[in-house]
């Protein structure tokens, strides 16, 4: 202790202990599958997680209070949710294998329709807004490799897209458009290893490559920078990049201290990743070169799901991991701007 | 060339004449005043007189002219001149010439008394205003001064450095804010950086042209010399570390900067720098190798400051040679080696003991923190090449550390030591304590400076500006189970709930618990593993009594595990003997109060009022009696004792009673005098007695006092203990030899503690013989 005393406070600029966590969301009551912000729109900034006993609850992040909670899944597990750019839609994911979707205008909180997806699997799904009116929904389907693509809110199918060689269940999915003009094309993450882009208009493969030797766990890509980045039951993360012809290129990967990635997001202004460990921790990476910048420490048990907010003003961005110890952990990182050091 | 001159020295001493002779007309004045001017004026309008003219004038007239115009103050028609006249004909005389004489002029007539003070102060005033001292500086750069000599320069550095104390003294209460030195130096450091400019611009765009900056170097010194430097440096320290980041014109220029700056000045301007230069980058750049170059940088960075001083920033000190080194080792070996000899010298500093000893705290945290800067910024070669001093170091210095009084002085040392072990990797051994929550931030300190070296090395990424957070804490998952509790444990056997299911595992338990070790760091580990070893004998004494006492004897035990089965058995026995009854109607009692809501509670409030009414005559003892309890403990006391008395004169390789472990030999006997102690009244008190007296009579004499101490103490509760008639009978041969045994001791033991126990021992004897002395039926029972 008398060494503390004597010591001068560290004023380096690069010194920065290990950050803690702003808050802390508890309540759920179950292990926490997946998260997902809408702070950009109205005056209340909200998070939304699904829990392993089938709640959507609707965080307050000003009361830091859960407003309402969603049972629509029968008690089943909810593997994701996310809401629509337009309009108060919540679609959520269930183990039921439905997705539901729900109306939250005006505090109401009703089911306004489901989907039957007919996957047993824990893909989650992606989507994919074409028009203010319409969206396109990507899920696995009720084969192994199939991964079905419908357009919402009519229900309509699109496509079903299935490999010509065994693969195995589809993992993770990832709908974006290109710049290019180009129809959606969808990223498919598969139980082999694989990773595979799809052209959805055409319903082609356009190309394939073996990414990790385990199952692919998660994926996330970034259409400005066309590079994205999957992880596995392993300790490495492999980074990809999308060439001219809409080939994958593998580039380097980013080895992990502990193997086992859940999750992986990259925040809305490309400059960071996140990835939710298996080993209780999120590891937060700088985006361009996948620097290792902060490793954050909290939870006890799986990290399962991670998600950045979409605020506005930068400085107020937080950064969710949801764990099976049943607890949110809200974070605040790398939110000032350039000028900070 | 004979001509010009003679004509502009006539020219001149006529205007001189003219100014000097004060008549009443001022036409004439004002036309000397102009002629003067016109040698000044560079324009090309001035058609009066030629460059070789003006040349002239300025090498040779100027000075004389404005000392001239400095006498004439007092004069009419200076008097004369109106507010225009004076800006256009006066002043430029002063502002357009050569302002080294200029200034040195002024200033001579501003410190010495004369009429029209305020008139020169304006003057100079707008001197400095005007820029003039980069134009003076920027002349001596380009060594176009006409009369350069060395005693002019050193009386005009002289005068420039002390411009705020010349005027101060001068004017007193009437100073110009310009002139205080808050305002002064600032403008004198950006002039300075002016003329640098200026340098940099000229050097970049022609090739081949002359540039001293020695003038420039001299002043910066002679500023800072006379402690100004900070003021100066913070003006000029920031901008240079931005013009030197990516111009190479600029580099050069800093580099020949500090490189002029002469010997003696060489300490204030760097410490200055040093207290200025934000970042240790920033330093490198603006002092460039100058560590290597200049002999008395070399001593003030590598030694004065870094092992005398301790106000500095060591990263600052450090890191610019290293970052040298690790940017042109190839090409400058010398920058390695004055690299390594100091961390040589910081780290024999760390070690030696004399400086340990005597000097402050701070400065050793300051050596440590430069010794473990310098150790991690060092590459893996240059580090070999260094073990041996370091490794000589580490162990001395720890020596000296370890040794020290003072508890942070300790903790360095440790904290040093357990770094430089781990960056020397001495062939896998590594020191390890456990300091690491103590001194997180020295650690952190250290882990980031490697990432920052490891970055500048490797060119540094495009995520730069994204500082990263400390990391050391992500390890590697063990993959052990995390620690499970015996709650869990307990939770387990009560949901399978039955007692037997306790008595079960009790000596499974007792072996867990025996074996566990505090790697989880619960507080309060030992006593909660005593209090469930101690729960566990009692319940189901025979099993686990048994297991602790063979266990006792056995191989592959630790000391401390031996005595924390005697400690166990100690504390069971008492805890045994105990009348179980007690505690029992201790507990109902406490639970009385809460039960006044219950059904029973009126049959209490009646009682109590018929104890109100009713009168009594003597009130017998308002507490019930004590229950009788039967004794725990009397039936189990000789599992407790005669296993312990089995093995104890066989020595294993491990364990030798009689030898070595003494300690252990001490404690036991103490045990089974308490387990004497506590079986009074048994039945089998006597069969004990006879047995523990058997046992201590081999070690009475034993070397060690705790030993004896046991010996009287069991000797005690023998005495105590046992039945007088059974102890007489046992006793009746060596009766005298006790007697005397005891009452040696109780003269003649080293300890004090034995002669208490040993006189006490006397009596319990005395006492027991005249008990039985008095039983008429004692003595007919010896055969």
């Amino acid at each position: 202790m008398v060494l503390i005393c004597v010591w001068p406070a560290p004023d380096w600029s690069m010194s920065r202990p290990t950050p803690c966590p702003v808050y802390t969301l508890r309540g759920a009551g179950a292990p926490l599958n997946t998260l997902h912000f809408s702070c950009s729109r109205g005056d209340t900034p909200l998070l939304f997680s699904g829990s392993a006993k089938g709640a959507v609850h609707v965080w307050n992040l000003n009361s830091r209070r859960a407003e309402r909670v969603l049972e629509g899944h029968g008690g089943n597990s909810v593997i994701w949710v996310s809401t629509l750019q337009t309009g108060d839609t919540l679609i959520s994911q269930g183990r039921d294998m439905r997705v539901c979707l729900w109306d939250l205008t005006e505090g109401r909180s009703e089911a306004l329709d489901s989907v039957w997806t007919g996957s047993v699997g824990f893909c989650q799904c992606s989507v994919l807004e074409m028009s203010p009116s319409s969206y396109l929904l990507a899920f696995a389907g009720l084969q192994t490799e199939e991964t079905k693509i419908i357009e919402m809110p009519s229900k309509n199918p699109v496509c079903t897209l299935t490999p010509d060689t065994k693969l195995g269940m589809v993992m993770c999915l990832q709908l974006w458009k290109p710049d290019s003009g180009l129809g959606p094309l969808l990223f498919a993450g598969y139980e082999d290893g694989s990773l595979l882009l799809w052209d959805v208009t055409q319903r082609s493969e356009l190309s394939r490559v073996k990414a990790h030797p385990e199952p692919v766990m998660c994926l996330t890509f970034d259409p400005g920078r066309l590079r994205g980045v999957s992880g596995s039951c392993e300790k490495q993360l492999s980074s990809w990049m999308l060439d001219d012809q809409n080939h994958i290129q593998l580039q380097d990967y980013v080895t992990l201290v502990n193997p086992g990635v859940s999750q992986l997001r990259i925040r809305g202004d490309g400059r960071l990743l996140a990835s939710a460990g298996w080993d209780h921790r999120v590891r937060v990476f700088g985006w361009k070169k996948l620097r290792p910048l902060a490793v954050l420490q909290y939870h006890t048990d799986m990290v399962l799901s991670v998600a950045f907010s979409d605020h506005q003003d930068p400085r107020q961005r937080l950064l969710a991991a949801g764990s099976k110890d049943q607890r949110v952990s809200l974070w605040s990182i790398y939110n000032q701007s350039a000028n900070t050091c | 060339m004979e001509s010009i001159s003679s004509e502009v020295r006539l020219k001149v001493a006529q205007c001189f004449r003219t100014l000097s002779s004060s008549s009443a007309d001022h036409t004439d004045v004002f036309d000397a005043l102009e002629t003067l001017n016109s040698y000044l004026d560079d324009g090309a309008e001035s058609s009066s007189c030629t460059a070789a003219e003006r040349e002239e004038f300025r090498r040779t007239h100027y000075s004389r002219t404005l000392r001239v115009l400095v006498g004439q103050l007092q004069a009419d028609w200076t008097h004369s001149l109106s507010a225009a006249q004076r800006s256009q004909l006066w002043d430029p005389l002063f502002l357009k010439g050569p302002p080294d004489q200029a200034l040195l002029v002024l200033l001579e007539a501003v410190t010495q008394p004369s009429a029209g003070l305020d008139r020169l102060v304006s003057v100079t005033e707008r001197f400095l205003q005007g820029g003039r001292l980069a134009d003076l500086l920027w002349s001596f750069c380009l060594g176009s001064v006409p009369s350069d000599s060395a005693q002019l320069r050193e009386t005009l550095l002289a005068r420039l450095a002390a411009l705020p104390d010349l005027t101060a003294n001068r004017l007193h209460p009437n100073n110009r804010p310009l002139f205080t030195p808050q305002r002064f130096y600032p403008l004198l450091a950006s002039e300075m950086l002016a003329a640098l400019e200026r340098t940099s611009v000229l050097m970049s765009s022609t090739d081949g042209v002359d540039c001293s900056l020695t003038f420039v170097a001299q002043t910066l010194g002679k500023v800072c010399l006379q402690g100004h430097s900070g003021p100066v440096l913070a003006v000029m320290a920031p901008r240079l570390a931005v013009c030197t980041r990516s111009d190479m014109v600029w580099q050069r220029v800093s580099w020949k900067l500090l490189q002029d700056v002469p010997e003696r000045c060489m300490e204030s301007v760097l410490t200055g720098l040093l207290q200025a230069a934000d970042s240790p980058d920033a330093f490198s750049r603006i002092a460039g190798n100058l560590v290597l170059t200049n002999k008395k940088a070399e001593f003030v960075l590598t030694h004065k400051v870094l092992l005398l001083q301790y106000k500095y920033e060591v990263r600052l000190l450090l890191e610019p040679p290293v970052v040298n080194v690790s940017e042109r080792c190839g090409v400058l070996p010398a920058v390695c080696s004055v690299c390594l000899q100091v961390l040589r010298s910081v780290s024999q500093a760390w070690a030696n003991p004399s400086a340990v000893k005597h000097t402050p705290q701070e400065q050793q945290l300051y050596v440590s923190k430069a010794l473990l800067l310098a150790a991690s910024l060092l590459t893996d070669a240059e580090l070999q090449e260094l073990r041996s001093d370091l490794l000589q170091c580490l162990l001395g210095g720890m020596q000296s550390h370890l040794d020290s009084s003072a508890v942070g002085i300790r903790t360095l040392g440790l904290v040093v030591g357990e770094c430089l072990s781990a960056r020397m990797d001495l062939s896998g051994t590594k020191l390890k304590f456990e300091v690491r929550r103590l001194v997180r931030s020295l650690l952190s300190f250290q882990s980031i400076l490697r990432f920052k070296c490891n970055n500048l090395v490797s060119g540094g990424s495009s995520d730069d500006d994204l500082p990263p957070y400390d990391m050391s804490g992500d390890v590697e998952a063990s993959r052990a189970a995390p620690p499970r509790y015996l709650r869990d444990c307990l939770e387990g056997t009560a949901r399978f709930s039955s007692f037997c299911s306790v008595l079960s595992i009790s000596v499974q338990m007792t072996k867990v618990l025996l074996h566990m070790e505090d790697r989880f760091s619960v507080s309060g580990f030992l006593v909660l593993r005593q209090a469930a070893m101690v729960a566990l004998t009692a319940v189901d004494s025979v099993p686990v009594t048994q297991y602790l006492t063979t266990e006792f004897y056995s191989l592959n035990y630790s000391l401390r595990q031996r005595l924390d089965i005697l400690e166990v058995l100690a504390l069971a026995a008492q805890e045994l003997s105990k009348p179980a009854a007690d505690k029992v109607t201790a507990a109902a009692s406490g639970l009385t109060p809460y039960q006044s809501n219950s059904a029973a509670g009126w049959r209490q409030e009646v009682e109590k009022r018929i104890q109100n009414k009713t009168k009594r005559i003597s009130k017998g003892s308002g507490q019930p009696r004590a229950g009788a309890a039967p004794n725990r403990y009397a039936p189990v006391a000789g599992y407790f004792f005669f296993p312990l008395l089995r093995n104890y004169d066989k020595p294993e390789v491990t364990f030798d009673l009689l030898g070595s472990d003494h300690l252990v030999l001490g404690r036991l006997i103490h045990t089974l005098g308490l387990f004497m102690h506590l079986a009074v009244n048994a039945p089998i008190a006597a069969q004990m007695g006879a047995a523990l007296l058997d046992f201590v009579w081999a070690v009475r004499y034993h070397a060690d006092p705790t030993v004896r101490r046991g010996v009287l103490f069991a000797v005690c509760s023998v005495f105590l203990s046992m039945p007088s008639q059974a102890l007489m009978m046992d006793l009746s041969q060596q009766l005298l030899e006790t007697r005397t045994w005891l009452a040696d001791v109780a003269e003649a033991d080293p300890d004090a503690d034995c002669r208490n126990l040993a006189v006490q021992s006397l009596v319990l004897l005395d006492q027991n013989l005249k008990k039985q002395l008095q039983n008429p039926n004692g003595l007919s029972l010896e055969p």
